[in-house]
């Protein structure tokens, strides 16, 4: 347990120690090859996020964050080790199967929004739901419901271009809680966003936490976003500090 | 919404290269429809023809004639149901000198029993049959040269000398494609009486039609057997493949039509693959963003394929729309009319119409594979890592 959590928990922001683990990574090892040259980027990490955990993780870049976050999404496979997220072992599946159970169980928001620019907000908060076999009128109703947590119900019209940077990272949100996944993987949600517009997103993952028992694991430079984390860990050359 | 919905969408992005892609594709199945109709048109001279129908000629070239005798023992064979001839004239009207037409001196008494797919009324066809100077005129040309029905008109001929006076004692209609509807049509008797005693009583080809029973190519051989003892050899095919050895002659030209129209599909695929390849590059991103939303590697190749198949849809359907008024009601009208002898039909075809428009689609679907391929290997967490 960090020193973060630790006094997280003391606070009594952190969730109980005593529930199960959503994620669990152990003895995990990374290796990337720049040509013939291997960058080992984590070293035998273990991570125990637990259910219902807003954690932050920080570090300085090149460090391993998006690395774990792609490995708990399961974007990627570790070099060794075992990723078992939400009861699965997912280290090992197919990339078919991954995909399944990523639109089912995982929620993305990053940094650059990438909201599809011709389609308007509430279509693509509709995006993931195409995977479904749900109805037109159904994805439709689910979409508006997204954009109405994120308080983005009056702009469901609205294109991409017609929204502020604040308001384009709630749809990016809107889009990633439709399929109502267990866990939201957030890597610099705020990176692009002025202050304001920034405290707004961070209030809503908050409020996604808090409220709607997501568990959020979110990849911060901003020590103000890392604040509003119940558990922040720091990473450095792949180890958990 | 669905996949290809959002293909469709893709489209919008960038509005000026869509419409320049579409002007494109467009541009390049016009072309195409074009070309076809106009090798169509040329060669529908030979796939619209009677199947009983024979020609014989002389072996070595149709420029030469053969003995009019043959014809009365052609009709005495017993596959032969009907015969008839006739000579290529070369007419002209001095008045419109540049105008070429088919005019042949024929036998009035069968020879539009052997060529039933030209139509004329009974009283015209009587007039025409009394009348030693009666001619009977196509009504393009009969239009085209601003003639009319009982007026009389004077041909030159580039074979024969002399001012040549006919009586136009009617018209007739052609019922198919392959046939001339501006023909001119009059008597072979006075033609071969003016002809120097030598040259009487020459025909340049025999056109019979085969009796129930009895087959082209068998009848065909047969007459052929039948003069092959004689002085003068024959070489008798049936009507298409006579028309096909005349177009033989200008298989270059129908080759070279064929080489650009290919050339000019293939530019139109690479136009295509070109845009493709283009959005794919640019959209990279948000082509991992939806790969790690769940989509699968064949969803993102699909939505490449469908935008592919949008443009070729909406190129192909622009081209053909322009294609239709520009070649059936203005340039196909205008060949008809003037160039009926070369292209007696100058329009598109239903068949050349689906075919374009499934050779756009299916090019634009070709086009899209190299992309669609780089689309589907995309390696996620190395786009993530570049969007970020």
């Amino acid at each position: 347990m960090s020193e973060t959590q630790a006094a997280e928990e003391a606070k009594g922001t952190a969730p109980s120690s005593n529930k199960p683990p959503i994620i669990r990574l152990r003895g995990i090892k990374k290796t990337f090859w720049r040509g013939k040259e291997p960058v080992r980027v984590l070293e035998n990490l273990d991570l125990d996020v637990p259910d219902g955990s807003f954690e932050a993780l920080m570090g300085p870049s090149g460090s391993g964050k998006s690395t774990i976050l792609n490995l708990v999404a399961g974007l990627d496979q570790p070099s060794e080790g075992t990723v078992e997220v939400a009861g699965q072992v997912i280290s090992g599946l197919s990339e078919s199967r991954l995909a399944r159970w990523r639109a089912d169980t995982i929620g993305f928001i990053f940094q650059s929004f990438h909201l599809i620019p011709v389609l308007s907000a509430q279509r693509n908060v509709e995006l993931p739901l195409l995977l479904t076999s749900l109805g037109s009128s159904e994805r439709k109703k689910r979409a508006q419901t997204a954009l109405r947590v994120v308080g983005l119900e009056d702009r469901a019209g609205h294109y991409p271009r017609q929204l502020s940077g604040g308001q384009e990272q709630r749809v990016a949100i809107a889009r990633a809680i439709v399929n109502d996944p267990r866990i939201i993987v957030a890597d610099e949600p705020t990176g692009d966003l002025d202050r304001q517009s920034a405290d707004d997103v961070l209030g809503l993952l908050t409020k996604l936490n808090r409220e709607f028992g997501k568990t959020i694991i979110m990849v911060t430079h901003d020590p103000a976003a890392a604040e509003r984390a119940t558990i922040t860990r720091r990473l450095d050359k792949g180890q958990l500090k | 919404m669905n996949l290809g919905g959002v293909a469709a969408n893709n489209l919008r992005r960038n509005k000026l290269r869509s419409a320049l892609t579409i002007a494109g594709v467009a541009i390049a199945i016009l072309a195409f429809v074009l070309l076809r109709t106009i090798v169509e048109a040329w060669t529908a001279q030979s796939s619209d023809v009677a199947n009983d129908r024979i020609v014989t000629r002389h072996k070595v070239t149709f420029v030469l004639s053969l003995p009019k005798r043959y014809v009365d023992e052609v009709r005495g064979m017993k596959e032969v149901k009907i015969a008839t001839w006739a000579n290529w004239f070369g007419g002209k009207d001095p008045n419109h000198d540049t105008d070429f037409f088919q005019a042949l001196a024929c036998d009035e008494k069968t020879f539009f029993e052997v060529y039933d797919d030209m139509r004329t009324t009974p009283e015209q066809l009587k007039a025409f049959k009394e009348d030693r100077q009666g001619a009977i005129v196509g009504e393009k040309l009969l239009k085209r040269l601003g003639w009319k029905v009982g007026e009389t008109v004077t041909l030159t001929s580039q074979i024969f000398p002399g001012n040549w006076e006919f009586h136009i004692v009617g018209t007739y209609e052609a019922l198919k494609k392959a046939v001339d509807p501006a023909s001119f049509l009059f008597h072979w008797d006075m033609l071969n009486e003016r002809m120097p005693k030598a040259f009487q009583d020459q025909v340049g080809w025999i056109v019979a039609r085969v009796g129930v029973g009895s087959s082209a190519v068998d009848t065909s051989k047969a007459i052929d057997d039948k003069f092959e003892s004689s002085d003068v050899q024959t070489k008798s095919q049936d009507e298409r493949s006579f028309q096909q050895s005349f177009l033989g002659m200008f298989s270059a030209i129908l080759t070279a039509l064929n080489i650009v129209s290919a050339v000019i599909l293939g530019i139109m695929m690479l136009i295509l693959g070109n845009t493709v390849a283009m959005g794919v590059r640019e959209r990279t991103g948000e082509y991992a963003v939806l790969r790690a939303i769940g989509f699968l590697p064949r969803h993102i190749a699909l939505l490449v394929i469908f935008e592919a198949g949008v443009l070729g849809i909406v190129g192909g359907g622009v081209g053909l729309g322009l294609a239709y008024p520009f070649i059936n009601l203005g340039m196909g009208r205008f060949i008809e009319e003037n160039f009926s002898n070369f292209f007696p039909f100058f329009r598109i075809t239903p068949e050349s119409g689906a075919i374009s428009m499934a050779i756009a689609v299916g090019l634009a679907l070709c086009a899209s594979l190299p992309p669609a391929v780089n689309a589907y290997r995309l390696h996620v967490v190395e786009a993530l890592r570049r969007i970020a």
